[in-house]
């Protein structure tokens, strides 16, 4: 059962609801009565129990202007006082905290003048309390703790076991619009995670145009239909389950383009992961292998004989490094192959794509 | 015979940031040490209105240069620079924006704040003899103006994105007359009043006009 589109349903049709009230839901509206906590949430594999996003809950709980207030000053001070301590291993600084704030407040809360002595609520009160302590105390990551993240004018569902996307991936869409006739081809997101580079792609396209979404993750395929569900592109983004180019046999040499943004971190640093990445993020989308690359290489080969001649790729790399060593391989040993390779930068300067085409 | 030629000048920085955080300028940007500057006669002709230019032409001029010093990126961290800083080439003028949750977002706010900085920092030499004021500010002055034809539509106020344009011309037009409040509204067929509170209406329009009067050594406007 798919919790989040459910929760979905309900908030758009209110009045059509007949079934019961999802679980999740449920147990939220009912939370003094365990008899109703839910056993499919329990029974999900995915770990922590199943709750749709913050900003999708309805507003059924409120707080006192002070309480809150109250709230919002004991937030700030627990972050001010944690932020020398998480910065250490590359973690948030106290700017960035006191936006996740904000960002908080914005998703769980209706915005209400300050006249107003209530606080309309998406979750109890006491309930931000808990959040905000494992977002300082655990480090539990700021897009897992609201289920979602901003990513290009998307909005994408998040939760534990989907790599949370990262600003440096929303150029890949860019990437792709610069193909020419790319609206009306057939494309694919390898290891799609949360499905935002497919969704992203996905709302440039004209008739004809479509994208196969492959995961090898259930959890990631499940996160990933929610987003392709909200965004209204059913009819133009397919997920697969599987490894890699597995799920995509039925169409070798059909494909007019190909991206994805495989694990690239060698396997020796995932230890040195700011605590956010490395004790919360999914191993299986981050660790790419000894020196990172075991995934790229084989998408480099896979590709090319799943893109059709004439078909473009853009890969996601570690950086400088990994996209001179991609970009030379396919320079040299497969110059036959490909052409047209180049290695592009993201916005901090680092080379961190690898782009061209299949002769 | 008024004709008053200024320089493309680059007034300093505005001492408070609150109506445009995140905002910095270079210090290159203080006049003597700014290579681009000419006579404006060169400069006006030499150099497109920055305003009129498309989002990606102006985006083209710019570097997002800032955070090259920060590690690796990509998988290994978590909102790594969702903040976006833009470095506008031609004039050195940097705008940023970090509140917003998307970098891409982020690009879009710093590009607004861009085009309000190029707005309120690039002027351009006005010849008072036969001036008239472009549609542009004609749109941004309130309906009693006696210049302003039943044609140029409603007022436009601070949060459209074309009332840039109208401060644009307007600025070049307050300091063409050396910040004299009742000698633009005498040329705006206002009264003082009525452009006083134009000129109060917005927070950067208002400093940047106060900046000019201090600095020629009048009363700021409050």
């Amino acid at each position: 059962m798919n919790w989040i589109w459910t929760v979905e349903m309900t908030l758009r049709f209110p009045l059509a609801i007949r079934s019961p009230l999802p679980p999740a839901l449920a147990s939220s509206l009912h939370r003094r009565l365990p008899i109703l906590s839910s056993p499919s949430a329990a029974a999900l594999s995915s770990s922590p129990p199943a709750s749709p996003p913050l900003f999708l809950r309805p507003l059924v709980f409120s707080a006192s202007r002070s309480d809150f207030l109250d709230f919002r000053r004991w937030a700030e001070s627990l972050a001010l006082a944690a932020g020398p301590r998480l910065t250490c291993d590359g973690g948030p600084d106290a700017g960035l905290l006191g936006r996740e704030l904000s960002w908080l407040l914005e998703d769980a809360s209706a915005s209400s003048d300050s006249s107003v002595d209530e606080v309309r609520l998406r979750v109890e009160l006491e309930e931000l309390y808990r959040l905000w302590r494992e977002r300082i105390e655990k480090r539990r990551p700021f897009q897992y703790i609201v289920g979602c993240e901003h990513w290009r004018d998307l909005i994408l569902v998040v939760k534990e076991g989907v790599l949370i996307p990262r600003p440096e991936t929303e150029v890949v869409v860019d990437l792709v619009a610069e193909v020419q006739g790319f609206e009306k081809g057939l494309w694919a997101d390898l290891g799609t995670g949360s499905g935002a580079i497919a969704v992203g792609i996905g709302r440039m396209l004209k008739e004809g145009g479509r994208v196969l979404a492959t995961d090898l993750s259930p959890v990631a395929l499940e996160v990933a239909r929610v987003n392709v569900e909200r965004y209204e592109l059913k009819d133009k983004i397919e997920l697969r389950q599987g490894s890699w180019f597995e799920p995509l046999q039925d169409v070798e040499g059909e494909l007019m383009g190909l991206v994805s943004n495989p694990p690239y971190i060698p396997s020796t640093n995932l230890s040195g992961l700011q605590a956010e990445v490395g004790q919360h993020e999914p191993k299986l989308a981050l660790d790419g292998g000894d020196d990172g690359m075991d995934h790229l290489l084989h998408l480099c080969e896979g590709s090319s004989l799943a893109l059709k001649s004439g078909g473009f790729f853009a890969f996601e790399t570690n950086g400088d490094k990994q996209s001179k060593f991609i970009a030379d391989l396919m320079t040299t040993r497969w110059r036959k192959v490909f052409h047209n390779v180049k290695m592009v930068s993201d916005f901090a300067g680092i080379k961190r794509f690898v782009t061209g085409f299949r002769r | 015979m008024a004709r008053v030629l200024l320089r493309w000048a680059l007034f300093a920085p505005l001492k408070s940031s609150s109506s445009l955080p995140f905002v910095q300028l270079p210090r290159t940007l203080h006049p003597p040490a700014a290579p681009t500057l000419a006579t404006s006669s060169f400069a006006a002709a030499a150099s497109p209105n920055y305003l009129h230019l498309p989002d990606d032409d102006l985006m083209a001029q710019c570097d997002l240069d800032t955070f090259k010093s920060s590690g690796p990126g990509g998988q290994h961290r978590n909102k790594r620079e969702s903040a976006v800083r833009l470095c506008h080439r031609p004039t050195g003028i940097v705008a940023q924006a970090a509140e917003e949750r998307s970098q891409h977002k982020n690009r879009a706010m710093a590009l607004t704040r861009l085009r309000t900085l190029l707005a309120l920092k690039v002027r351009k030499a006005i010849d008072l003899e036969g001036y008239t004021p472009p549609p542009e500010l004609l749109q941004i002055l309130p309906a009693k103006s006696t210049i302003r034809g039943k044609d140029v539509g409603p007022q436009i106020g601070p949060n459209n994105p074309k009332f840039a344009l109208g401060m644009q011309a307007l600025l070049d037009l307050i300091y063409a007359l050396e910040g004299s409040v009742s000698g633009t509204a005498k040329v705006l067929g206002l009264s003082t009043g009525a452009l006083s509170r134009l000129l109060l209406s917005d927070d950067s329009l208002r400093m940047a006009v106060n900046e000019l009067r201090t600095s020629k050594g009048m009363k700021p406007l409050k």
